[in-house]
């Protein structure tokens, strides 16, 4: 009808925002629609992001102007909405295709498939990504965008490049000038292009980013773990070349700090954690007894493991991280890399034999750990627990009778290791699960001296092991089965935080007395 | 039969609000028949945690207006220590005149018959700026505002993006 007309009437409106006042012509039949197409230039802002305001109601697009009797002289309402971000969307999208899509991710981890079944890896995962969702705001988009970069594409596709990037970097090149082994490792191509794979796959640097933000507030939650974040603080995100030298007895240092570099900071300082333990543990117990002992009743690493083992969730978490089998299976897929890092670990370095030995462990080890049921057991708060009394007992038996743990030297040793590794964090957690395969896989290699010793305890790892397989049939249900019954005595007890209750349980591994005691302390720590 | 007094008085003060609107809010009425039920627009007011967000709440008057206050209640869900979580606004211009029984607002404070929908409506955008956390009428969210800030300002995100939502 307008188009018809040859002279539609016209009204001058008012429209005010916040800060200013126009005055615009329009038809008096015109639509909001058009209205915000007349005021878009005028303001400045996209049609969209007009949000207008008459007589205590919104207008919307399809409405007229006549509908809401806006008439020659009257004032509109005008509020600018600020540009829709993208960040959020990307996030909310993004998290359900890494899963599949990743090349890191499960479904192609054609040796994991048993992952799935646990469970484990989807739930914690789904809760993982709802959280982030909502505090996920801007960093990832950006760093997806920057690696969406063709230019920075291009610059990591180039080995030569990457690597005139990392030595470029003050801290690098000092660790490095400390550390040879470390410019040996950016001499490898090989390793330098799975790094860059890692770091060019957005998806995968987001879960890390994800599972890194999620680990580390998980971790100030539990009592005193926040004293743990601080000691982690100090050990890890302080002077890179810090960490690497006490690092050093860690096999993965090298790595890590390469990724590091590469990418994030922040996502290097996690990986290590769930992984690179388990190998130490199984490197120093197989036949190195370390010479320092002592160290495991560091009270930084006892506190440790002790929250550790009282926060199961955050073991799985970690466990169930892709990154954890990524790095799994890329030194699977590769074992020359293994033995490279073996190489040029320090500690292994000067001993021969030890390399030799561990050289042909590896593929075990590797199958052990990649072993669907291992995991499992690692993600199991009771084997968790069960070997953290063990680690316990030893120390105790140390301390009663030193000659004799002198002479049987492995489990004191290998629990001597990990701290000596100097990661006295998270990673603390990760080197009791892996002991069992190790001991069993190192004993046909260990020296005869050692023989008996080692066999005395590969049979107590033995027993340990079969003791566990029997609760893995258990352990295979999600706690709200396993607890069940316990959980409907703690509600008809009147605690009716079910979720509360729950963990309050798997913190206590079923037991209702403790788990009450527990759920009564966290009450009146909240309430105080 | 004449019109009373009161709907003199507002269709006024609507014709008023319509021309000249005031900064932050926008006013007109729920049914176009009835005088006597409000819907106003607040807009939230910028520089404050409710900035971006559009609160829609309805004001009901009484036929003996202005000798008594309007009842304003919030339709938008917000979380504001002096809006009840109905929505029911808790203002002290907006209680029934005379003294407090408990003797806690001065009769100067409460409703007086000079108050119009603009007076309202400018206490009631100040309040959001600026909460009065000793008579709050929610008391969850008084108690988040003075002692965990960051959870009361996440809420009032929340509320706003809501809001946002409400609107397009």
């Amino acid at each position: 009808m307008a188009e018809g007309q040859d002279e539609p009437k016209k009204i001058t409106i008012t429209v005010k925002t916040p800060k200013e006042k126009q005055q615009v012509e329009i038809d008096e039949d015109a639509d909001v629609k058009k209205l915000k197409e007349v005021l878009s230039p005028k303001f400045s802002a996209e049609p969209e992001q007009l949000c207008l305001i008459f007589a205590g109601k919104i207008l919307n697009d399809i409405d007229t102007l006549k509908q809401h009797n806006i008439k020659d002289g009257l004032t509109v309402h005008l509020v600018i909405k600020t540009p829709p971000r993208p960040e959020p969307e990307g996030a909310t999208r993004r998290p359900p295709a890494d899963i599949g899509a990743t090349p890191f991710g499960l479904n192609s981890l054609g040796g994991l498939a048993g992952l799935e079944s646990l469970g484990l890896g989807q739930s914690t995962f789904m809760d993982l990504q709802a959280r982030m969702q909502q505090e996920l705001l801007s960093n990832p988009d950006m760093l997806r965008q920057v690696l969406d970069n063709p230019l920075v594409q291009q610059m990591m596709n180039d080995p030569e490049n990457m690597r005139t990037l990392i030595t470029s970097n003050p801290q690098m090149q000092d660790l490095m000038a400390r550390n040879p082994e470390i410019s040996h490792m950016l001499n490898n191509p090989e390793l330098l292009r799975q790094t860059m794979e890692l770091a060019r796959n957005p998806a995968m640097l987001q879960e890390l980013m994800r599972s890194h933000d999620r680990a580390l507030s998980n971790l100030e939650s539990i009592p005193g773990g926040y004293n743990a974040l601080q000691r982690m603080y100090r050990d890890i995100q302080e002077p890179m070349l810090n960490v690497a030298s006490s690092m050093a007895g860690n096999p993965f240092s090298g790595l890590v700090d390469n990724s590091v570099d590469g990418t994030n900071p922040q996502q290097g300082a996690e990986n290590r954690q769930p992984l690179p333990n388990p190998w130490q543990r199984g490197g120093g117990g197989g036949a190195a007894p370390a010479p320092t002992p002592g160290l495991i009743n560091t009270p930084g690493m006892q506190s440790l493991l002790q929250q550790m083992s009282e926060n199961p969730r955050l073991v799985q978490s970690m466990l169930s991280a892709p990154y954890t089998n990524t790095m799994l299976q890329a030194l699977a897929a590769d074992p020359d890399m293994a033995s490279q890092l073996i190489n040029q670990n320090p500690m292994f370095a000067n001993n021969p034999q030890l390399q030799d030995q561990i050289r042909t462990m590896m593929p075990q080890m590797l199958a052990q750990l990649q072993n669907p049921e291992m995991q499992q057991m690692m993600s199991n708060p009771q084997a968790l627990n069960a070997l953290l009394q063990i680690q316990q007992g030893l120390e105790q038996l140390r301390s009663a009778a030193p000659t004799l743990v002198g002479n049987l030297g492995l489990g004191v040793g290998a629990a001597g290791a990990s701290p000596a590794a100097g990661a006295p964090n998270a990673g603390g957690a990760a080197p009791p699960p892996a002991a069992p395969p190790a001991a069993p896989a190192a004993a046909p290699n260990a020296p005869p001296r050692t023989q008996q010793n080692s066999e005395l305890f590969t049979q107590f790892m033995q027993r340990m092991m079969a003791a566990m397989s029997n609760n893995q049939t258990n352990s295979a249900q999600p706690p709200e089965q396993r607890y069940s019954q316990q959980l409907e005595q703690l509600t008809a007890m009147g605690f009716l935080n079910r979720e509360a209750n729950l963990q309050a349980l798997i913190a206590t591994f079923g037991d209702v007395n403790a788990a009450v005691e527990r759920l009564l302390a966290l009450g009146q720590l909240s309430m105080s | 039969m004449s019109e009373p007094q009161s709907s003199l008085l507002l269709k006024k003060q609507l014709a008023e609000l319509n021309k000249n609107p005031v900064e932050g809010f926008s006013a007109g009425l729920i049914d176009d028949n009835d005088i006597y039920r409000w819907e106003v627009l607040i807009i939230g007011p910028p520089d404050t945690l409710y900035e971006g967000g559009f609160f829609k709440a309805h004001l009901h008057f009484p036929k003996e207006y202005p000798l008594r206050p309007p009842r304003m209640k919030f339709v938008t869900e917000i979380w504001h220590p002096n809006i009840e979580k109905n929505g029911d606004v808790c203002i002290s211009i907006l209680h029934e005149p005379g003294d407090d029984k408990w003797g806690y607002e001065k009769a100067s404070e409460r409703w007086l018959p000079v108050h119009t929908v603009e007076t309202i409506l400018i206490s009631v955008i100040s309040m959001l700026a600026d909460p009065n956390d000793e008579s709050p009428a929610n008391v969850d969210a008084a108690k988040e505002w003075r002692e965990s800030y960051s959870e009361f300002k996440r809420k009032v995100a929340q509320c706003v993006r809501k809001s946002q939502e409400d609107c397009s």
